[in-house]
């Protein structure tokens, strides 16, 4: 395609933008929020995006998602909640009080300006593998070491990891944007970074984590810049790093979590029936649902015979009660929301904007499709949750607050005019 | 620097830091969006669309519980609608130890049920250890030990957590109202209500009913799920099923069946059926001594007693084989010899046949050479000459052996076997057996010379009245039952069942002409034993060998005794088989053991069936009558209305009025008998010993009675030669005065077997 004048123009105006942000001083200059009710005033008549204001779109997006997603919750967890907790409200209140502080942390995230980010980006890369090393230092009853206990709620590290390595990546590849093809700056960062948080996640161990940072880190870099055979060459890297500890015995959870995988329907003895209970009652959820579905609320298999409904495994419930037809239209809001904030993200004004607001929109999109291939016996158990649905105060808050930071970045983002 | 190569290198422009972000964006959109997504929906389509239905039966199946809900039993009711079998509803304590989750779940029910159930302790907590969803703890508790399990489950489910765990099943249970009224006809259903024996086994199909189930929801806990998931296919409850017996006739034939039992010290139980003659139907059939229904598993005491002198080793078996004795309907399932009750159908074939006519002679000598072998004659004297009625009321067996030679073989066998003798009645009851009959061209002359009075082969009671009833009833075998009708749950008829003819066996002129000679037989002649006063009877006294033998001679020890007869003779309505088996008395002829109870049964139950009363002028004396109500008037007055009544007066007491009378108001008093009227309290205490009425004939009685004052009822009682053979008061019983005793009489010298 030829390259026309005024994109060109465009390109060079960005950039020009770009360096203007990036200097120190600018920074400084700004003030801490941005203050909305002036923007307003300028440009006020647009229905979707208002101006320098949120990106409407995508904020009730996400609002129609939490709203289906409670209710799912709720739907998914009232039984398990009753018999486990005797109270079938237990998990829907705490999870409204999540909500209603993810939502605050979301409120006050879209009104800070992002840019401060980009400074404390490696800072906060560092508090996150505080948080793991944290994590690895607390006592554990099942040796596995994935929750910092706080009191009414746990917080997840991993979580906390996958935005900062978003964040960290976003911050690297917008500041050596044009230097992203050579290997050093962008194969050799995303190497250390992810071989760290790799690592560190290897000893809790959270498998599912690990893998959905590589592909975050393989993400970010590839919008980042990096030349594409890099990426293939880290690939075969992976595999082979991947396949050494398998052979030497390193993977031994993961091998255990991968075991019955794809036969949760075949019996072959007790134990192996007993492992794949809880896929085996994912896939009965899943077809039970058919076409139309029980219809909301109508679940059997919430009845204890899935454990634990409300957290990973809540989708199968959803497909149960609202069929194919609701599990689908479900599944487009998602696609929708992952469109609309890669779109906005697009129209930031900066890169590291545009970075960051793709690598948090595309973290939802490839939880979600994670999520779904894990309760479809497509890849092994492994905990994935599903973003706005699944029951977990951390994951939610943290969830928020970024969608909070694209709300930010879409402030900035003028979708209109493009 | 790059931004300035982009200008310069067309090419190059297009790879351009914000067209480069574009494509990757647009292939990581790709990726997440089209494929990722893509990859989700069409997993899941086809796990809901596709695989849907299999995997939805897979989750129905591990979601549902089914539970069945017993069907009630019919009810099995008498002729009138007496209930004779019933189901009562009962529980059933089971328990899915499965959902138990520590053991101090296990120790808590295991304890309260145990204590409830009256179990072991250590065998219910063993149950409460199976990896079970279904283990039955007690069958069939009744409303008190339910209510504790409730109670029970209540608190296990608040202390423990476990309530659902145990629970309680509709269940039914079977009662026999009246514990060992006809038996073995009704029969008894085992632990899970299945038919074991009699009409219970017989009808099995029809009472037993359609179980229904609930299904419902459960969670993964075994505990139904909140939500309205039930399909519930109702339990459809067993028909109820009429029987043709008659209970209260039934309850007659017993009470006298027992005490010929007793009196003549029967060995081997005895048998009385009484037939609908025109249509087959059993009115009552017993099997003495029975066994109580409610209980049919235990044995009587004695027989008890001597299965514990066995060695340990033989005494399960030597039980089993009790038990089914015990269970056995001794009126189809045991063969006998007829003898001379069999003379009846010998008779009616050389009728039928012309061979015979009430004028053909015969001469008995008191035994009969055939081939060579001598029979004798139970009058060792011989009969003399005789006609054919005379044969018959005289039970000759050489005439006999005649009337047999002259109908000849081959039309004996083929009688024998057009009365029914060959194949079974068909009757409605289980373990009918077959007879016992020379094989097509085996019988000899000598064969055929017992056969005609009843000997050397063998049938069931059932079949002897089934022939018996033909012979009475116009020459109809019929197909005997028991069930009359069947009706289900609603009351809607299912199936009505109607007299079935199987054929006729000789013509209705034979079978008029057999009325009349049987009737002659009971009325005057050899078996006036069968006697009634008021009703024309047939009938035919016989005693049997029970081992058959070539010679027939009286040194074998054991008979059965019998009678069969039927009423009213000129036109039969029900005919009577009453057999003892082997009588170990003093007395061992039909006419002495069979007789009496005949008699005693007839006198009560045709009443009962209200079948017409045709007194001859010498009977009319010994006719009951009711007694009047003679209080509550003066003395003078009382005495004119009984007076009137027919009966004597004796006043008691000093008092103006009549305060009380015996026999009180409607009881059965003889014409003529005396009535007692007291005038004040005092008098009432008088009482009188009653004597010894045994031995007498009937005027002797009469004067002894009213000697003490007493008023006698006579039973079997006629002018020719009977002697009292019992009484219903026995003698040295303090009575009041006027008290009505029965009398039974007796023949006192005939025993013309």
């Amino acid at each position: 395609m030829a390259p026309n004048k005024r994109m060109m123009l465009q390109a060079d105006m960005n950039r020009i933008y770009d360096d203007e942000y990036y200097s120190e001083q600018k920074i400084k200059q700004e003030k801490f929020f941005v203050r909305p009710s002036r923007q307003r005033k300028m440009k006020k008549t647009k229905i979707f995006s208002i101006g320098m204001g949120i990106d409407l779109p995508f904020c009730i997006i996400i609002l129609i998602l939490l709203t289906i997603g409670t209710i799912m919750m709720f739907s998914a967890s009232y039984a398990f909640s009753y018999y486990t907790q005797g109270d079938s409200y237990y998990f829907l209140i705490r999870q409204l009080i999540f909500i209603a502080i993810g939502l605050g942390a979301m409120c006050l995230m879209s009104f800070f300006n992002y840019n401060k980010l980009h400074r404390i980006a490696p800072i906060v890369l560092a508090i996150s593998y505080i948080a793991l090393l944290v994590v690895l230092a607390l006592p554990s009853d099942s040796g596995v070491k994935r929750w910092i206990p706080l009191g009414m709620f746990n917080i997840q590290p991993s979580e906390v990891a996958k935005f900062a390595l978003i964040l960290f990546f976003a911050h690297w590849a917008s500041k050596y944007y044009n230097k992203m093809q050579f290997a050093r700056y962008s194969v050799l960062p995303g190497a250390i970074v992810f071989g760290t948080t790799a690592l560190l996640l290897f000893f809790e161990p959270h498998y599912s984590g690990i893998v959905i940072i590589a592909i975050l880190t393989v993400l970010m870099l590839y919008i980042g810049g990096m030349k594409t055979k890099y990426l293939f060459i880290g690939f075969v890297i992976m595999v082979g790093l991947v396949l050494i500890l398998a052979m030497t015995g390193g993977l031994s959870y993961a091998m255990s979590r991968m075991d019955g995988w794809g036969q949760a329907l075949v019996y072959t003895d007790e134990d192996m029936w007993q492992t794949t209970w809880q896929t085996r009652n994912s896939l009965y959820a899943i077809g039970s649902g058919g076409l139309w579905g029980l219809g909301l609320g109508q679940s059997r298999q919430k009845y204890l015979y899935l454990p634990e409904p409300q957290n990973d495994f809540i989708f199968a419930i959803v497909v149960e009660e609202l069929g194919f037809i609701g599990a689908t239209i479900i599944l487009l809001i998602f696609a929708l929301l992952v469109w609309r904030g890669i779109t906005l993200s697009l129209r930031a004004k900066d890169k590291f904007g545009k970075l960051l607001g793709i690598g948090l929109t595309s973290q939802i999109g490839i939880q979600v499709v994670l999520n779904i291939l894990v309760i479809t016996d497509w890849l092994p158990n492994t905990g994935i949750s599903l973003p706005f649905f699944s029951y977990g105060g951390s994951s939610l808050i943290m969830l928020l607050a970024q969608m909070g930071i694209v709300l930010s970045i879409s402030r900035t983002a003028n979708i209109e005019r493009q | 620097m790059e931004n300035n190569s982009n200008i310069r290198n067309n090419k190059k422009a297009a790879k351009g830091p914000n067209q480069r972000l574009r494509q990757r964006t647009a292939i990581l959109i790709i990726m997440i969006l089209i494929i990722g997504f893509g990859a989700a929906i069409a997993r899941l389509g086809f796990l809901t669309i596709v695989q849907g239905s299999s995997l939805q039966e897979a989750a129905v199946g591990q979601q549902l519980k089914d539970t069945t809900i017993p069907a009630k039993r019919g009810t099995i009711y008498d002729a009138n609608g007496k209930v004779l079998a019933e189901s009562a509803s009962v529980w059933q304590v089971v328990m899915s130890p499965i959902y138990f989750e520590n053991d101090e779940q296990r120790r808590a029910a295991a304890e309260g049920l145990s204590e409830i159930l009256e179990l072991d302790y250590d065998n219910v907590y063993e149950k409460t250890t199976q990896e079970s969803y279904y283990v039955v703890v007690k069958r069939k508790i009744e409303v008190e030990a339910r209510d504790k399990v409730l109670e029970l489950i209540d608190k296990l489910s608040t202390d423990y957590d476990c309530g659902s765990v145990v629970q309680l099943l509709d269940d039914y249970k079977r009662y026999y109202p009246k514990n060992d009224l006809a038996s073995c006809v009704i029969g008894f259903t085992g632990s899970d209500e299945q038919g074991l024996e009699g009409v219970e086994f017989q009808y099995d199909e029809y009472l037993s009913g359609t179980p229904g189930r609930i299904i419902t929801a459960k969670n993964a806990r075994g505990t139904d799920m909140p939500f309205q998931y039930e399909q519930s296919v109702e339990a459809e409850d067993g028909n109820n099923i009429y029987l043709t017996i008659d209970e209260t006739v039934q309850s007659i034939c017993e009470k006298y069946m027992k005490q010929g039992i007793a009196d003549n010290n029967v060995l081997n139980r005895g048998v009385c059926i009484a037939m609908d003659v025109n249509t087959g139907a059993i009115i009552a059939m017993v099997t003495v001594d029975g066994y109580n229904l409610n209980d049919p598993f235990t044995l009587p005491k004695e027989t008890q007693k001597e299965i514990k002198k066995l060695p340990q080793d033989e005494q399960t078996q030597a039980k089993n084989e009790a038990l089914s004795a015990m269970w056995r309907n001794k009126a189809i399932t045991d063969t006998y010899m007829p003898g001379s009750v069999f003379k009846i159908c010998t008779a009616s074939m050389a009728l039928e046949e012309g061979r015979v006519n009430d004028n053909t002679s015969f001469n008995c000598t008191g035994s009969m050479t055939v081939s060579d072998k001598t029979i004798h004659c139970h009058e060792l004297g011989g009969h003399g000459s005789q006609n054919f009625v005379q044969a018959i009321c005289n039970s000759c067996n050489p005439a006999f052996i005649q009337i047999g030679q002259l109908v000849g073989m081959n039309k004996f066998n083929q009688y024998y076997q057009g009365f029914g003798f060959s194949q079974k009645t068909g009757i409605d009851l289980p373990g009918e057996a077959e007879d016992t009959f020379w094989a097509e061209g085996t019988m000899t002359d000598v064969d055929l010379a017992v056969a005609s009075f009843g000997q050397n082969f063998s049938i069931t009671p059932i079949q002897m009245i089934t022939a018996v009833s033909a012979v009475a009833n116009g020459g109809y075998v019929l197909e005997p039952y028991v069930v009359s009708k069947i009706t289900d749950a609603e009351g809607n008829v299912i199936k009505n069942v109607e007299r079935t003819v199987k054929r006729q066996a000789i013509s209705e002129a034979t079978s008029d002409k057999m009325n009349e000679i049987l009737g002659y037989n009971t009325a005057t002649a050899g078996a006036t034993a069968g006697y009634v006063a008021g009703y024309k009877i047939a009938g035919k006294t016989g005693t049997s060998e029970k081992i058959g033998s070539e010679t027939i001679s009286h040194f074998s020890e054991d008979y059965i005794a019998s009678f069969c007869g039927y009423a009213p003779a000129d036109d039969p309505q029900i005919a009577m088989l009453v057999f003892f088996d082997t009588p170990s008395g003093d007395a061992y002829y039909g006419s002495q053991v069979a007789s009496p109870v005949f008699i005693n049964i007839m006198s009560e139950v045709l009443p009962y069936l209200e079948i017409k009363t045709e007194y001859t002028e010498s009977e009319l004396e010994y006719v009951d009558v009711s007694a009047g109500d003679y209080t509550g008037i003066s003395v003078s007055e009382a005495e004119e209305a009984a007076k009137a009544d027919g009966f004597t007066t004796t006043v008691k007491g000093s008092g103006d009025k009549v305060i009380s009378q015996i026999p009180a108001v409607s009881a059965k008093v003889p014409t003529g008998g005396n009535i007692v009227l007291y005038t004040d309290d005092t008098s009432r205490d008088e009482t009188v010993m009653v004597p010894n009425l045994v031995g007498y004939s009937p005027s002797e009685v009469n004067s002894i009675a009213s000697t003490y004052g007493l008023n006698v009822s006579f039973s079997g009682a006629s002018d020719t030669g009977v002697v009292s053979t019992s009484q219903d008061i026995s003698s040295g019983t303090t009575v009041s005065p006027g008290t009505v005793i029965t009398v039974s009489f007796s023949s006192s010298a005939t025993f013309n077997d």
